[in-house]
């Protein structure tokens, strides 16, 4: 698990063009969206579309990625249970 | 060099990292401009009116590159900036400028003088009105050019 | 102020404006759901021509159904063409507006306004401000978009495409439907019997790239410039953008509301021809001017809007008068 949560992070940094940030900038249980990282509509489309990339998810309804990408540990978790690759 | 420019005149805007060349471009040619500058006009009367030979062909061929035969990942993040009028919009954001916003493809330059005239001398609002208008180009990657200046100018 | 000199529409219901004015009155629509159109993308539903065609001859096409030779001289340098597109001939957009100038013999470089889904109105705002100061004295503006793996794969991955027809202001809408047309609307600075185009306005949100403003911020001070000299009781009709995305429409009413418009009729367009992109703006401006004045006995004018909204936080409305 942990080692999936760091994966996840240098990903999420990668696809999300966060020049700035390294891996130990992102708190495993802080929020991604408002106050945390503060992404926004097309960062959760980026999101779902790394979930498809990289680990074969595919989320057919956006409103299901206000639950899993509550923070990366939330994201961390669905991953581990409904991954195919 | 565009993140050079960045972090010399703006620094303060991590959304910077996101756009595409074309917007990174455009973005930084504003910031020059803009920064420090007291607007002689409102918001809502302040226009972005810019203009290139390629239009997004840069961004096109990256999101090309998302949807290739055998690795199809559209990328959302790509596809908003295959539009060249993005740019104007991300300027806009950043300078809380309301008014109008218009992209053209041309063949020159020069094209835009007439366009950017008949601009001012439409009849629709008075009092005094700005433009920040030029010509924000590239066409391949490392391969850009910008050209910008401020307008204000009053009709009626 | 500038006149209408003629008009066209192609679209998949049919060749010329009156035949898609028919098709629309009886209720047909384009939408029709595609599986193998393009390679890899998911099923969608949208209005296709049946035969693939080809960009710059739909625009000459549409072009020359619009064209009466007797007012508009092409190869006069007081006539300007500009094309409305947002990716033109396979994402080249200055190329094709270059053959089809030359294909009429303009010697002028063709405009291109790329604005995103508002476009088509800004391009006629562009075409009214070059006639009004006197540089041109016609424009021949034409819209057209045609569909692609590239576009569908994009509002795919955006989620914004429903996979039913689309069902514009309705609570249950799921999105938007992608369309083909090309569409032509000859402007002049003489006075001519048909409609006229009266004032026309461009505003940005300033609020994000993609999502519409949660106030109707541009939507908004659009509609108060094209009001400039009319009260909102006086507008017989609205062409609305009503592209059926949760967030689009939702910001129409909010920005209708506040300009006190909300109890003029509607047209909403999209479900007989999807989203048409760079033609939109043409096509449903000519629909709109052309249906308003026929279903309606008006004893005086007839003042209609036609707006849209796009990427990039851009909004356009247009006021016309008949």
């Amino acid at each position: 698990m942990e080692q999936l949560i760091e994966q996840l992070k240098s990903q999420i940094i990668e696809a999300l063009n966060f020049e700035d940030l390294t891996p130990a900038d992102i708190e495993t249980d802080a929020p991604l969206f408002g106050e945390g990282l503060g992404l926004d509509s097309i960062d959760a489309l980026e999101l779902i579309m790394l979930m498809d990339r990289e680990y074969g998810i595919k989320l057919a309804d956006p409103k299901q990625g206000k639950q899993i990408f509550r923070s990366v540990r939330t994201m961390a978790e669905y991953i581990q249970e409904h991954r195919t690759k | 060099m565009l993140v050079e420019l960045y972090r010399r005149f703006a620094g303060d805007y991590p959304k910077f990292f996101k756009m595409d060349t074309l917007c990174r471009l455009g973005f930084i040619a504003a910031e020059i401009l803009l920064k420090g500058q007291t607007s002689q006009c409102e918001k809502e009367q302040m226009s972005i009116i810019l203009a290139n030979r390629s239009a997004s062909i840069k961004n096109d061929t990256d999101y090309l590159a998302t949807i290739s035969e055998g690795n199809y990942y559209p990328s959302p993040s790509l596809f908003v900036y295959t539009l060249p009028n993005i740019v104007t919009g991300e300027i806009a954001i950043r300078h809380h400028i309301q008014g109008e916003t218009s992209f053209y493809i041309l063949e020159s330059p020069e094209q835009l003088e007439p366009i950017i005239k008949s601009y001012f001398s439409s009849p629709l609002k008075g009092g005094p009105r700005g433009a920040l208008t030029g010509w924000c180009e590239c066409s391949k990657p490392n391969d850009f050019y910008a050209k910008m200046q401020i307008i204000y100018g009053t009709t009626d | 102020m500038i006149y209408c000199a003629g008009h066209s529409i192609i679209s998949p219901l049919g060749e010329g404006t009156q035949a898609n004015i028919e098709a629309v009155q009886a209720g047909r629509s384009g939408l029709k759901k595609y599986t193998d159109r393009f390679a890899d993308v998911e099923p969608f539903c949208a209005s296709l021509f049946d035969t693939p065609q080809d960009f710059v001859p739909l625009c000459i096409r549409s072009i020359e159904l619009a064209l009466n030779e007797q007012i508009i001289k092409c190869e006069n340098a007081q006539t300007i063409f500009i094309l409305s597109t947002t990716k033109g001939d396979q994402l080249d957009l200055w190329s094709p507006a270059q053959q089809i100038a030359a294909h009429f013999h303009n010697p002028n470089p063709p405009i291109v306004v790329s604005n995103a889904c508002t476009s088509g109105v800004c391009a006629q705002i562009t075409a009214m401000r070059l006639l009004e100061s006197g540089l041109y004295r016609h424009a021949v503006v034409v819209g057209c978009d045609l569909q692609s793996r590239f576009i569908v794969s994009g509002f795919q991955a955006f989620k914004a495409l429903s996979p039913e027809p689309c069902t514009p202001f309705d609570p249950n809408r799921k999105g938007l439907n992608l369309g083909e047309a090309a569409a032509t609307i000859i402007y002049t600075t003489e006075p001519t019997d048909s409609w006229r185009l009266v004032a026309g306005s461009i505003h940005n949100d300033a609020n994000h790239i993609s999502a519409p403003s949660r106030t109707g911020e541009g939507a908004f001070l659009c509609l108060k410039d094209v009001l400039n000299g009319v009260q909102p009781s006086e507008i017989t009709r609205i062409g609305v953008h009503g592209t059926g995305t949760l967030y689009n429409d939702d910001m129409e009413r909010i920005a209708l509301q506040r300009a006190g418009l909300a109890d003029v009729p509607m047209s909403v367009l999209k479900p007989h021809f999807g989203h048409t992109m760079g033609a939109a703006g043409v096509l449903e401006t000519i629909l709109c001017a052309e249906m308003a004045s026929n279903s309606q006995c008006t004893m005086h004018n007839s003042q209609i809007i036609k707006m849209l909204s796009g990427f990039g936080g851009v909004n356009a409305a247009i006021r016309i008068e008949k």
